[in-house]
């Protein structure tokens, strides 16, 4: 693929790519930076995807692990720093967190409160549409992994929400 | 009949076909509590995706388009640089001009959508970025290929070939499909179903008769040039004007669509 053809389908995957980070995220200024990283991790690694194989599946994977690599590194600093300044929340500080709890909504709180492993897997077969294989890839684990932890956010998900949903 | 909770899930997800989906839907048709538990699931993709949807509508900030046009300009402006012909360098700058033309596009075709039924524009602001990004792949470049399609003696023009496949198969979720892409699907006034399509430089609104899929709309832009695309996205938006008055409800979600093509697109 040329470099302008990988660039337009780049430009073309960013509003999905955005709904994936804030989905992660749950915090919008998180989910843009989450991106903006992705982005040029993407054009910087351009070389190693293969072409005729699905691009969007290749980013979501550089996005995933960018983040599961941010998530750790907040918690291994939580954990470091125990100040009251440095808070022990990883999701960011106190104050935005406290904030963004009350923006989210039901559906984002929702979200928010299931764990890392359940919301991504909602996330990329609910609300981004991948089947099973793909979005097992793109979490690289396999595919009956994929399935229970999507069964399991898919029930915590219907019994907050079944009410209003 | 039993269903597993992983088969039942598999079939929501969409995951099963042939002889497997057949059998769980059977299952669903003949016990209400499975019937409710698939509406459940609906309803909770419907929310997650209206909960999402402004994310997917809003203009995608500079932060994250620049870095790509400046990749995209790249390699033309080292080629000039290594010829020594800097003076002849407008390839990097019309590059990114095309890129920003395209961006305000977006925008604009988000804004200039008709509101006429603001309890459910969201969804269909949606379809238009999704029109809008597929413009701005075919602008600059994406193979274009004729539509498939016959008029019947009755005066109608039926779909044939793999636009007929492509119609009666294919999801919006297919994103990354080159050759049709379904930007909506929607069920009009009597409850037929009906899908906005773009087929290389074609595109126009599809309903399922009983002889098969009836264009009730085609347009064809010449997206050839990169001074055409613009009329290519002001047809994209038309059509997806003209879906939401034809429409007699939201288009479908991601569930919806897959179930009703699991009916064979019936009433």
């Amino acid at each position: 693929m040329s470099t302008d053809r990988f660039c337009e389908d780049l430009t073309a995957l960013l509003p999905r790519l955005r709904r994936f980070a804030r989905g992660l995220t749950h915090d919008a200024a998180d989910a843009d930076d989450l991106c903006q990283q992705t982005v040029e991790r993407a054009l910087k690694s351009r070389q190693s995807w293969q072409d005729g194989t699905r691009l969007d599946a290749w980013v979501y994977r550089i996005m995933r692990n960018q983040w599961i690599d941010e998530v750790r590194a907040r918690t291994r600093r939580s954990q470091t720093f125990t100040s009251a300044e440095e808070g022990a929340n990883v999701g960011g500080s106190d104050d935005r967190a406290a904030e963004n709890l009350v923006e989210l909504g039901n559906v984002g709180r929702a979200l928010a409160r299931l764990p890392e492993d359940q919301r991504e897997a909602v996330m990329l077969v609910l609300v981004e549409g991948f089947a099973y294989k793909e979005a097992a890839e793109i979490m690289g684990v396999p595919q009956g992994t994929l399935t229970s932890r999507l069964g399991r956010g898919r029930e915590a998900l219907l019994r907050e929400l079944g009410e209003i949903a | 009949m039993s269903v597993t909770d992983e088969e039942f899930a598999a079939y929501a997800d969409g995951e099963l076909a042939g002889p497997d989906a057949d059998r769980i839907a059977a299952a669903i048709a003949s016990d209400p509590a499975l019937a409710a538990r698939l509406d459940a699931e609906c309803r909770l993709r419907q929310t997650l995706h209206a909960h999402f949807a402004p994310v997917t509508a809003e203009p995608v900030p500079e932060r994250l388009t620049l870095p790509i046009v400046a990749a995209a300009a790249e390699p033309a402006e080292q080629r000039m640089t290594d010829s020594q012909t800097r003076e002849a360098g407008a390839a990097p700058a019309t590059s990114a001009r095309i890129f920003d033309l395209a961006s305000a596009r977006v925008r604009r075709n988000v804004e200039n959508l008709p509101r006429r039924r603001p309890s459910w524009s969201g969804s269909w602001t949606t379809g238009i970025a999704a029109a809008a990004a597929l413009v701005l792949g075919i602008a600059l470049g994406t193979q274009v290929q004729q539509e498939d399609a016959k008029l019947t003696p009755e005066g109608t023009l039926l779909a044939t070939g793999r636009l007929a496949k492509g119609l009666e198969t294919r999801l919006a979720a297919d994103v990354d499909a080159k050759d049709l892409r379904i930007l909506a699907s929607f069920q009009r006034e009597g409850g037929g179903y009906c899908r906005v399509y773009a087929a290389g430089r074609s595109s126009g609104i599809a309903c399922r008769e009983s002889p098969g899929w009836v264009l009730e709309r085609t347009t064809t832009g010449d997206t050839g040039q990169a001074g055409t695309y613009r009329q290519a996205g002001s047809a994209q938006a038309e059509l997806m004007g003209a879906a939401q008055d034809m429409a007699a409800a939201p288009p479908l979600d991601a569930a919806q669509e897959r179930a009703a093509r699991a009916r064979g697109w019936g009433k």
